[in-house]
């Protein structure tokens, strides 16, 4: 990382650590003019995180310098894309008080891992990685999304079925609103994901020739992407809506949170850097 | 002075605001004819449905019992009516009664939004026919600030006080959005009709009536556009609407569990929200334990427009606090405009500049024997006192006459005594 890519990187902390006070703020006060504001600083963050990005392409050659420290950047800046982007078609500004912690713990957990640990092989080093890991990473983000508006789907409806008078039904978004977020992030993250797995398959076959199948990164991957086809499923064509698909998002994020986490640091991987 | 005569919804009942209200039919000539009461330089007439008032710039508080007669003769009023509901305010009181009517807090429905649109209407009335001047323009256009202040600086008007707008709103929460979603009527009353008519104005498009009379249906559907059902297809009807509004005057449930449950699967899941204002209730109780159904009852809205009503009340404390303040920059501005403390300013700013000015040329006054540096300064005091002799003469004349006020403001602007 050169200096230059520091200061930005730590101004994106800095941003999404801002926009996380400001949404728990709001949370607390319950006001959206706080959620509005972050949402900007949020903005702001993002635009940081992409300049880091671009800078760290110009200076590294192919994947060569990409480790932990740039996926784990790469997904905060995912997440963060992704919903601003959807801030313009619903207006759930409230919704970053769940997603801007999530950014600062990636944003953090990339802080802490070394610049040149944990860095890509080069033997690996090809386009289809990029492609693979970039819509994985952003598929990913999605489900991270989905789950998130869940959270917040589930205690709408409770406020609203307790019909508990006071402000925070007014000052949290509407289910309609949610709902909606929620079915946009489970089919664009399962699309997206699907393609990264293929792209990842395709790569490993040619670069590994057989003996990938079973790294445990690779199964939980699978499984991931298995649960939420299965939600997706019901969404669509059993026509799960609301209440069940925001609880059953939450429950598999949480499932996958944790065993995530455990592969992550118990088990030997070849997806270490990630 | 500023004089404020009139009668609104808590002094006068509505037979005897009805009675002024037709006598003062042609607004367009009102405030030509108040002009032309003695010692009236200045007016405004306000109309709404709730109040009457007249605002006034006076030389003295004698005028304000002409205006009193004014209105009572315009409407035709008996002594005693008059004594009883209308009300005098000078001044302070005056301005502070006009800043609250105007920011909605001495409203029917304290916060409602379109007092603010009338008391325009009105202002707009007077400048039309060149009744207002130095005097009310200001008070109007501090008036106009307070309301915008009040409104964005207090939750006054933020959230609904009746039951069809809390209705609104909640299906704001649960839809996002209105449009496109389909109301079912069951049953007719007028607040299922007053919250239909809110829902269709925030974009909700098809309506279906179902009713045990197969006219009373047809009626209500006709005024919407919308279909006509007997309650025997309310099963069917139920598995398409989104909100569904039941007013009836039956004994027991219509709409039950089993019923609702039913349909679930056919909606594939819809969001459903059940607004149940009859008494006795309509829809089974056990229906909000359902997935994806949201049941709210007359006593449920009525706590949430009670609530509000509650929070408009505090946020008006603070609304208070801020026409306190306009009011007391208001007046200062108004005290300004009276002769005396502006001859003096007047004074004290041309004092100011000869001392400068002297100061400035110290190093060839100093050369001066003491004699010849004393002529120079008579000469330069001498100077700029006739120059002022003129302006603070008028000043002083026309204050004699009480309408210093257009000439004062001038001369204020002039010589730039406010910066």
């Amino acid at each position: 990382m050169t200096d230059l890519e520091t200061i930005l990187f730590v101004a994106a902390c800095l941003c999404s650590a801002l926009a996380t006070l400001g949404y728990l703020l709001s949370l607390l006060m319950k006001r959206v003019q706080q959620a509005r504001v972050s949402t900007w600083v949020l903005a702001a963050g993002f635009a940081l995180l992409s300049a880091v990005l671009v800078l760290s392409v110009f200076h590294t050659e192919g994947l060569g310098g990409f480790g932990s420290r740039r996926f784990l950047t790469i997904y905060a800046w995912a997440l963060a894309g992704i919903y601003l982007g959807l801030q313009f078609k619903t207006k759930t500004r409230v919704l970053g008080a769940f997603v801007a912690p999530v950014i600062l713990l990636f944003l953090i957990a990339a802080a802490g891992s070394g610049a040149d640990r944990n860095l890509v092989p080069p033997a690996w080093q090809g386009w289809l990685t990029v492609v693979h890991l970039v819509l994985a990473i952003a598929g990913e983000a999605l489900f991270v999304l989905a789950s998130a508006a869940g959270a917040m789907f589930l205690i709408q409806n409770r406020l609203i079925k307790s019909k508990k008078t006071g402000s925070m039904i007014r000052f949290l978004p509407s289910l309609g609103d949610l709902d909606r977020i929620n079915g946009i992030g489970l089919l664009w993250g399962f699309v997206l994901l699907t393609f990264g797995m293929v792209g990842g398959a395709i790569w490993a076959a040619f670069v590994w020739e057989g003996s990938w199948a079973l790294d445990p990164k690779m199964i939980w991957s699978l499984a991931v992407w298995a649960a939420y086809g299965i939600l997706l499923h019901q969404r669509l064509a059993i026509g799960w809506r609301g209440h069940r698909m925001a609880a059953w998002s939450c429950a598999a994020f949480a499932v996958f949170a944790v065993s995530g986490l455990v592969i992550r640091f118990c088990l030997p991987t070849v997806h270490s850097f990630i | 002075m500023i004089v404020l005569v009139g009668l609104n919804h808590k002094t006068a009942p509505v037979a005897v605001r009805e009675k002024l209200f037709a006598g003062c039919l042609d607004p367009a000539g009102l405030p030509g004819d108040i002009l032309s009461i003695a010692g009236v330089r200045e007016a405004l007439y306000l109309s709404t449905c709730n109040r009457i008032e007249v605002v006034a710039a006076t030389d003295d508080a004698k005028s304000a019992a002409a205006l009193g007669a004014f209105l009572a003769d315009q409407g035709g009023l008996t002594d005693e009516e008059a004594g009883a509901c209308l009300y005098v305010y000078f001044d302070d009181d005056a301005i502070r009664h006009l800043f609250r009517v105007t920011s909605s807090l001495d409203s029917l429905v304290m916060g409602e939004a379109q007092i603010l649109g009338q008391v325009k209407d009105a202002y707009r009335q007077a400048l039309k026919t060149n009744a207002t001047g130095v005097a009310l323009n200001r008070l109007m256009h501090r008036a106009f600030r307070t309301a915008k202040r009040v409104r964005t600086e207090t939750g006054i008007a933020a959230n609904p006080v009746s039951v069809s707008f809390a209705a609104v709103e909640l299906a704001k929460k649960i839809f996002a959005t209105l449009a496109g979603k389909k109301i079912l009527i069951v049953g007719a009353g007028e607040m299922a009709e007053l919250t239909c008519q809110h829902l269709l104005g925030n974009g909700a498009e098809e309506i279906a009536v179902a009713n045990r009379s197969a006219v009373a249906a047809q009626t209500l559907a006709e005024k919407f556009h919308g279909k006509a059902l007997g309650l025997d297809a309310l099963d069917g009807e139920l598995c398409d609407a989104d909100i569904v509004i039941s007013s009836t005057g039956a004994p027991s449930y219509i709409v039950t569990e089993p019923m609702v449950s039913r349909c679930l699967r056919k909606r594939k899941n819809r969001l459903l929200f059940l607004i149940d204002i009859a008494v006795p209730r309509d829809i089974d109780p056990a229906v909000d334990s359902l997935e994806n159904v949201f049941l709210y009852n007359i006593d449920d809205l009525q706590g949430i427009v009670d609530e509000n009503v509650k929070n408009r009340r505090r946020e008006a404390f603070k609304a208070e606090a801020i026409v306190n303040e306009e009011v007391s920059n208001y007046v200062g501005w108004l005290k300004e405009l009276e002769a005396v403390p502006t001859i003096v300013s007047l004074r004290t700013k041309a004092e100011g500049i000869i001392r400068q000015e002297l100061t400035k040329a110290e190093s060839w006054l100093g050369g001066m024997e003491n004699g010849d540096r004393e002529k120079v300064e008579a000469l330069v005091t001498g100077i700029v006192n006739k120059i002022l002799h003129a302006p603070v003469a008028v000043m002083k004349e026309e204050s004699a006459e009480f309408a210093s006020q257009d000439i004062v403001a001038a001369a204020r602007q002039l010589f730039r005594l406010d910066d």
